[in-house]
């Protein structure tokens, strides 16, 4: 059966079987006795096996399997629940991850058989769930995942000698398996189309074509349906059933004749590379150049390629992966990025756009009257129509694009688990507003900074429990997590119930590294001090543990949320905790803005930035350091002639006052002069194409009513 | 639109075009003007060509980009041929066009051209390549002549006019 058309919903699925596992193994760890979440669980897991198999992932089914049985122990009650079943079961869950990741890379689940996590679970179930059982089993594991590595890098070279690791379904298998007990000679061949070709479909039957006088096809890889559609990257791989004493080196050159092949490689298979439990990995000697791969048709060996040895195997999967990295930078994802849709969001798109055709036609029919007079109430009137209808239109469609956080922020109790167990410090996570909505992008960018941020609390802010009982606070830490709506933004907090940011600390370190003085320290503010843990490579953590303290921190999660658009601000109280709040646009296509002119140009300047519009008198402009600045209401604010800084020509002469946006950026402000306010307006962000986006000044451009382009300011960069 | 533009949508996508007779692949070239000189550009690389518009100025820019234009919703952006190659800056007539090139890397981005003339087919016996031997600045863009009966054509190496990303 062909089922590469379900390999999307194949993913989709058991990503979220993965995370209701996951959530619900989170919460039988809390209540062993729950046996509604042990059914969940059960049902999960069964379905993951289900499609598993359906999907002839057997190593993946395998597992599952074993953890079904798991699951079915534990509802008969005969197994009890304790942390380090818990642990392996995550494990597990980890391990699935792995071979979903396989699938979506490469559309195979690898060829890790986790026989080390199916042992432990055997095992546990066999009733060795005593401490001892542990401490054996995991120096194994720490094995396994050693051996992990070297087989997903002889994944990645899966480019070469494809034919190898054929998919087979159980039909073509025994087809195959029955030829070479018939003396059939069975070969297999991987051909390479070159990535200029533009007809790769015609190219793989003018190849179907060629090997067809010599023999017959028995199964192709991907299916001859997907190949006849063009489904297929660069490579494509046949099974042959040669006839009689057809000469192998013949068909090569047919292959290669076909214009536009790159190369093929061909290789007979012997009956054990068919059979079921074949590992497919088993023989891809690296070191064996294409060319040279196929023993020559005169020497029927048993099979071209000897199986290598394990060592030999390990030795010649990072080099086979070398060679693969010459050729093709990366592997692509065989799936596209999806946006699950809700129905009800489907409909009302349909709706409109049915409106919006109702409006064409009513506009249609006016300007086609008999008379050839157009009936200009009317024609207003459908054009105010069909202005709602766009902005709604426009609406729904933003939010067909919006996704909750959720996806992202569910793998987050987990992280927490597994770190408190390693920091052997007791913590909790808590989390409100999973479901604020937020653009996909930001989504699925929001990601990393917000995991570094709870990794930072859980390894810098929750002290140990000894410390919080000397402090009077409850043992177990308390991390939050809180997302919501405010405005046309979505606030996420993220904080603990720890120490707080010791400021003297941050003040002495900032001293010792020399990047304040001792005068200057004294001086500085609170907020400028935990400003200094946003510097690049600036990090506090006493000693180099793997969760944090690398150097790498606040700076690049500040980085990443700007790059979204965003700020990120802290809060901290000695002894009470500190809390980072992430602050981010709604969605980033489409923003408010305020449009002003600068001579004959107009420019757009996002109105979140602005804090107020003024009139200032020539008079009124002071001066400091020779610079040119406005003090208005007890602030001192530097002034920016944008038509100095857009390069534009000085006016004539100068009006007795002037026109400024005051914009703001944190606590800095910038006052611009310009020459005229247009109004406000939601823009749509472009980009300005990939040669003029560096641009510092200019963050993107708009397209306005009237046709013409705008560019939008970049305020953050005057400051 | 305009009209050079329709007459260049036609043409055989993969931009070759047999001639009877001729065995010699040919290669489609638009021919411009630049000043008194006439160009061909590989009709491979060209996406579209459209009359002159207004260019929204982008300051801070390299001097040769004229700025964006807004190619049907796209923002685009458009250089000058004539700043690139240090002649006289462009002066804007009714047949004053830009050539709109996709590039793999950079996207698509315009080209103004004086005018556009016509577009022609060039065998590789066609062209001399020896021009790259010379190491005069203003043959930098330019990676053969063309000789279609009595007149020489300068094929431009687009790749070397649109500047790479990494140069800003």
């Amino acid at each position: 059966m062909d089922v590469s058309q379900y390999l999307d919903i194949f993913i989709d699925e058991t990503s979220e079987h993965i995370q209701e596992l996951s959530d619900n193994i989170m919460a039988l760890e809390s209540e062993p006795d729950n046996k509604d979440t042990v059914n969940e669980i059960f049902r999960a897991a069964h379905s993951l096996k289900g499609m598993a198999g359906t999907m002839g992932f057997k190593r993946m089914q395998h597992l599952t399997h074993d953890m079904e049985n798991v699951f079915q122990k534990v509802r008969e009650d005969t197994v009890t629940v304790n942390s380090e079943l818990i642990d392996i079961l995550f494990d597990c869950l980890s391990a699935i991850e792995e071979y979903l990741d396989n699938v979506k890379n490469t559309s195979d689940e690898g060829t890790e058989d986790n026989q080390v996590l199916i042992d432990k679970l055997n095992r546990y179930l066999s009733g060795g769930a005593g401490a001892p059982a542990a401490a054996p089993a995991a120096a194994p594991a720490a094995g396994g995942g050693a051996a992990a590595a070297p087989a997903a890098g002889g994944d990645a070279a899966g480019g070469q000698e494809e034919y190898k690791h054929m998919k087979l379904d159980e039909d073509e298998r025994l087809k195959a398996q029955e030829m070479i007990d018939g003396g059939t000679r069975v070969y297999g061949a991987t051909v390479h189309i070159q990535k200029e070709c533009l007809l790769k479909a015609a190219r793989a039957f003018l190849v179907f074509k060629a090997v067809d006088d010599f023999g017959d096809i028995l199964a192709y890889n991907p299916s001859n349906q997907d190949i006849e559609d063009e489904k297929f990257d660069l490579t494509f791989s046949i099974l042959i059933a040669l006839e009689g004493n057809a000469d192998v080196e013949a068909m090569r050159s047919a292959i290669t004749a076909v214009s536009e092949i790159e190369k093929v490689e061909l290789g007979e298979l012997s009956k054990d590379m068919l059979s079921k439990d074949a590992k497919p990995a088993e023989a891809a000697p690296a070191a064996e150049a294409p060319a040279a791969a196929p023993a020559p048709a005169a020497a029927p060996a048993p099979a071209a390629p000897a199986p290598a040895a394990p060592a030999e195997k390990k030795a010649a999967a990072p080099a086979a992966k070398k060679a693969a990295g010459g050729g093709k930078p990366a592997n692509k994802p065989v799936t596209s990025r999806t946006v699950r849709v809700d129905i009800e969001k489907l409909d009302s798109l349909m709706n409109l756009v049915s409106e919006l055709i109702i409006a064409k036609n009513s506009l249609a029919s006016i300007s086609s009257s008999e008379d050839g007079k157009y009936d200009s109430q009317g024609f207003h009137d459908q054009i105010e129509y069909l202005e709602r209808v766009t902005t709604n239109l426009h609406e729904s469609v933003m939010k067909v694009r919006m996704v909750p956080i959720e996806s992202t922020v569910n793998k987050f109790p987990r992280m927490i688990r597994d770190l408190s167990r390693k920091l052997g410090k007791p913590m909790d996570l808590v989390m409100t507003g999973e479901e604020t909505e937020l653009d996909r992008t930001v989504v699925d960018q929001i990601g990393d900074p917000l995991q570094h941020l709870l990794r930072n609390s859980a390894d810098h802010g929750i002290e140990s429990p000894e410390d919080r009982k000397r402090a009077g606070k409850p043992e177990k830490g308390t991390i939050f997590l809180n997302a919501f709506q405010e405005g046309n933004n979505v606030i996420i907090q993220v904080g603990d119930d720890g120490g707080g940011i010791n400021t003297e600390a941050v003040k002495n370190k900032a001293i010792e590294r020399g990047v304040m003085s001792e005068e200057e320290a004294e001086m500085a503010t609170q907020k400028e001090i935990i400003d200094l843990l946003f510097m690049p490579s600036f990090s506090m953590a006493k000693k180099i543990t793997d969760i944090s303290g690398r150097g790498v921190g606040l700076d690049v999660v500040k980085s990443n949320i700007e790059a979204l658009g965003g700020d990120v601000e802290v809060k901290s109280t000695l002894g009470q905790g500190s809390t980072f709040i992430v602050r981010l646009p709604l969605t980033l296509a489409i923003i408010q803005a305020l449009m002003v002119e600068v001579r004959d140009e107009k420019y757009a300047i996002a109105l979140a930035s602005i804090m107020t519009i003024e009139n200032i008198a020539i008079s009124d402009i002071k001066y400091v350091q020779a610079k040119e600045v406005i003090h208005l209401r007890g602030l001192v604010i530097p002034m920016i002639r944008l038509d100095e800084l857009l390069d534009l020509p000085p006016k004539d002469e100068e009006p007795t006052s002037l026109t400024v946006v005051i914009t703001k950026r944190g606590d800095k402000y910038a006052a611009l002069v310009v020459d005229n306010l247009i109004g406000q307006q939601e823009i749509v962000i472009k980009s300005m194409g990939k040669v003029l986006e560096n641009n510092k000044l200019i963050s993107g451009a708009t397209i306005l009513g009237d046709g013409e382009v705008a560019l939008i300011l970049e305020t953050n960069a005057l400051m | 639109m305009a009209d050079t533009g329709n007459a260049v949508g036609k043409v055989d996508a993969a931009g070759r075009h047999e001639l009877d007779g001729a065995d010699e692949e040919k290669k489609q070239y638009i021919v411009v003007r630049i000043g008194g000189e006439r160009y061909g550009m590989d009709i491979s690389l060209v996406d579209n060509i459209v009359r002159m518009q207004k260019i929204t100025r982008v300051p801070k820019a390299p001097y040769h980009y004229r700025g964006v234009i807004n190619l049907r919703g796209e923002v685009v952006p458009v250089m000058s041929i004539r700043r690139k190659m240090g002649l006289e800056d462009d002066e804007f007539t009714h047949a004053t066009r830009i050539i709109i090139a996709k590039m793999e890397e950079q996207g698509l981005v315009g080209m103004i051209v004086d005018s556009v003339n016509e577009v022609i087919a060039l065998g590789e016996s066609e062209i001399d390549r020896s021009v790259n031997d010379s190491k005069k600045s203003d043959h930098m863009f330019i990676n053969g002549i063309g000789k279609n009966g009595d007149e020489l054509i300068s094929i431009f190496e687009i790749n070397a006019i649109v500047d790479s990303i990494d140069t800003f």
